[in-house]
């Protein structure tokens, strides 16, 4: 009876032993660029109150952040629909005002059927549309980057029509 | 009478290996198989979890009847156990553990009381035994003369979503089983890997500015960044020699699909539709298949990259948003349903290349992220129903399909 030695899992215990070590490097690396990254949250309801000139600059661009207006969409469409027009005007005129030294991050969001390529797109389509909007009404493009989260980043997670809504959506972020 | 035996000796002929056919064997037909533990290490508990991963692994193969019941004998008795007289197959192993921790199992295949197959199995730690189990399966598989089931002694990687803005990647086997986290914290998706021995890997990062696409390195732990771009930065496919890379990359706002050569680091664009052109996947050396929008929903086409030309590959299907090619055959999701206010269906279908045929392969919930195995034997894709996130495998030949559900989390998107 001949003796193999099992190469493949062998090598699968090499290769993962090995990269159990490394793992805390990966970890941390990327763990500690996402809590850089993470928008400063303050309690703007105390905040607020306060005069401007005592707020520091990321407790101002937290408050401005809060007072731009999500934009909604319909089940796999991505043109703005009427009743949202209000809310891009709105917002192009906090853009181009209070927030005109910030830059502007739009999250193209998804609602949860399909987490593949086409619904990161998807959500991709949605914030192009809204910095197309934003531009037409002066923004300077420069100023607006976007991102797609596809279906990764619910506002609402129940199975009901009116959370699924909600998470057909671009958010606005502020950057420094 | 000779004409009739012609005419079906040629349809069995045609239809013999096209996969978009359903065929319906009868279970009562499959050889019968038991097993016969003679371990003399680990508890159990232990023994238990080996015993059911070899009965999931002989099942998956799909030409056994498999006998559930787990009966131990010694070794080297002459003869199988009274209650497996009646067996046409008896599958004996004997698991034992030595000092460095490393497990070994010794295995004998019987069939009317003589030994037909064995083979021993050695690996440094128990906490693989599956793979073991895997083994074993590909083993006997290769040895009944089946075509090879290469994929089974395979690593899976996943994303893992764990809450909104917040995934890990996990190398994991095709069950599911042995779960190792290579990637924890911040938001992570899209892991493919990067080569054939499966020892390295890519995925999009979104924990800096702009989307970014990344490589590590499983046996150094070495993380590198290969590209960013605004808006979507994924690495959709690689091809055969790891050495050609089609990404979705959107620098402008707007989807296409480019290719990237691995030594040069030159960026090809390839699509130029203004809507949305994604997921492209390598189908021979000259074309791509990839989800376009520009009928006005999402469908499959196909591009030769020298000439240019794009071609509808898909006929059936409202919106088809995602596929894996392997020879002539296509599998790709469709939705069937287009409803705002309601559970949505995904299913996945399959196509041939040369025929009109289309076969349906999943019957309820959001099924998705279809992706041959190298030798085309069987699809892995993921299964989302009624909150609960499942690895599917479908051994097309043998119109089964298997599902491992995963313990917690949802599954973002996986590779094997």
């Amino acid at each position: 009876m001949k003796s193999i030695v099992l190469a493949s899992a062998v090598a699968a215990l090499l290769v993962l032993s090995g990269c159990g070590d490394k793992d805390p490097q990966v970890d941390a690396n990327d763990g500690a660029v996402a809590e850089q990254a993470a928008p400063v949250k303050s309690a703007p309801s105390v905040k607020a109150p306060v005069a401007s000139n005592s707020e520091t600059a990321a407790e101002y661009m937290a408050r401005i952040e809060k007072e731009l207006k999500t934009i909604y969409f319909d089940f796999d469409k991505f043109s703005i629909k009427a009743d949202m027009q209000a809310n891009l005007s709105a917002d192009a005129s906090i853009a181009n005002s209070k927030a005109s030294k910030f830059l502007v991050k739009l999250e193209g969001n998804c609602d949860e059927w399909g987490s593949d390529e086409y619904n990161f797109a998807l959500g991709l389509k949605r914030a192009e549309t809204v910095k197309k909007a934003l531009v037409a009404e002066g923004v300077d493009a420069n100023r607006v980057s976007m991102v797609s989260f596809g279906e990764s980043s619910p506002a609402c997670t129940d199975k009901t029509k009116e959370c699924w809504a909600q998470n057909r959506r671009v958010d606005f972020k502020l950057l420094p | 009478m000779k004409i009739i035996i012609s005419i079906l000796l040629i349809m069995i002929s045609i239809f013999a290996n096209d996969a978009t056919i359903d065929v319906i064997k009868k279970a009562d037909t499959l050889p019968s198989i038991a097993l016969e533990d003679a371990s003399v290490s680990y508890d159990s508990t232990f023994k238990v979890k080996f015993f059911k991963s070899l009965v999931a692994d002989l099942n998956v193969l799909s030409i056994f009847n498999v006998d559930r019941v787990q009966r131990n004998v010694n070794f080297d008795a002459s003869s199988v156990l009274v209650e497996n007289k009646d067996m046409n197959y008896v599958l004996r192993y004997k698991l034992s553990q030595d000092d460095s921790n490393s497990l070994s199992l010794e295995m004998k295949l019987i069939s009317k009381d003589n030994v037909v197959f064995n083979k021993n199995y050695k690996v440094n730690s128990s906490d693989i035994y599956m793979f073991v189990s895997h083994t074993i399966a590909y083993d006997i598989n290769n040895f009944m003369g089946e075509s090879p089931v290469e994929w089974i002694k395979r690593k899976v990687i996943f994303s893992r979503m764990i809450s909104p803005q917040r995934s890990e990647l996990v190398v994991t086997d095709y069950t599911l089983t042995y779960q190792h986290v290579v990637v924890k914290g911040g938001f992570n998706l899209f892991p493919k890997w990067s080569n054939k021995e499966q020892s390295a890997f890519y995925y999009t990062s979104l924990n800096e500015t702009k989307p970014t696409l990344k490589h590590i390195d499983l046996k150094t732990g070495k993380s590198k960044v290969i590209k960013s771009s605004d808006g979507m930065m994924i690495c959709s496919d690689v091809n055969e020699d790891g050495s050609k890379l089609l990404f979705t990359m959107a620098p402008n706002g707007q989807p296409d699909v480019f290719i990237y050569d691995v030594k040069t680091q030159n960026t090809k664009k390839l699509t130029n539709y203004g809507g949305i052109d994604v997921s492209g996947q390598f189908m021979g050396s000259d074309s791509i298949i990839f989800v376009s929008d520009r009928l006005g929903y999402p469908n499959i086409f196909s591009l030769n990259i020298n000439s240019g030309s794009v071609a509808q590959m898909v006929y059936y299907g409202k919106s088809n948003s995602a596929c894996s090619v392997h020879g002539k055959y296509v599998v790709y999701k469709a939705r069937e349903s287009s409803d705002s206010f309601s559970n949505n269906t995904f299913n996945l279908h399959l196509v041939s290349m040369e025929s009109d045929f289309i076969r349906r392969l999943t019957a309820v919930g959001v099924n998705e992220f279809p992706k041959f195995s190298i030798d085309g034997d069987a699809i892995i894709f993921v299964k989302n129903y009624q909150s609960q996130s499942s690895v599917g495998i479908i051994r097309l030949n043998h119109n089964k399909n298997y599902l491992f559900p995963l313990q917690f989390g949802k599954i973002q998107s996986i590779d094997w």
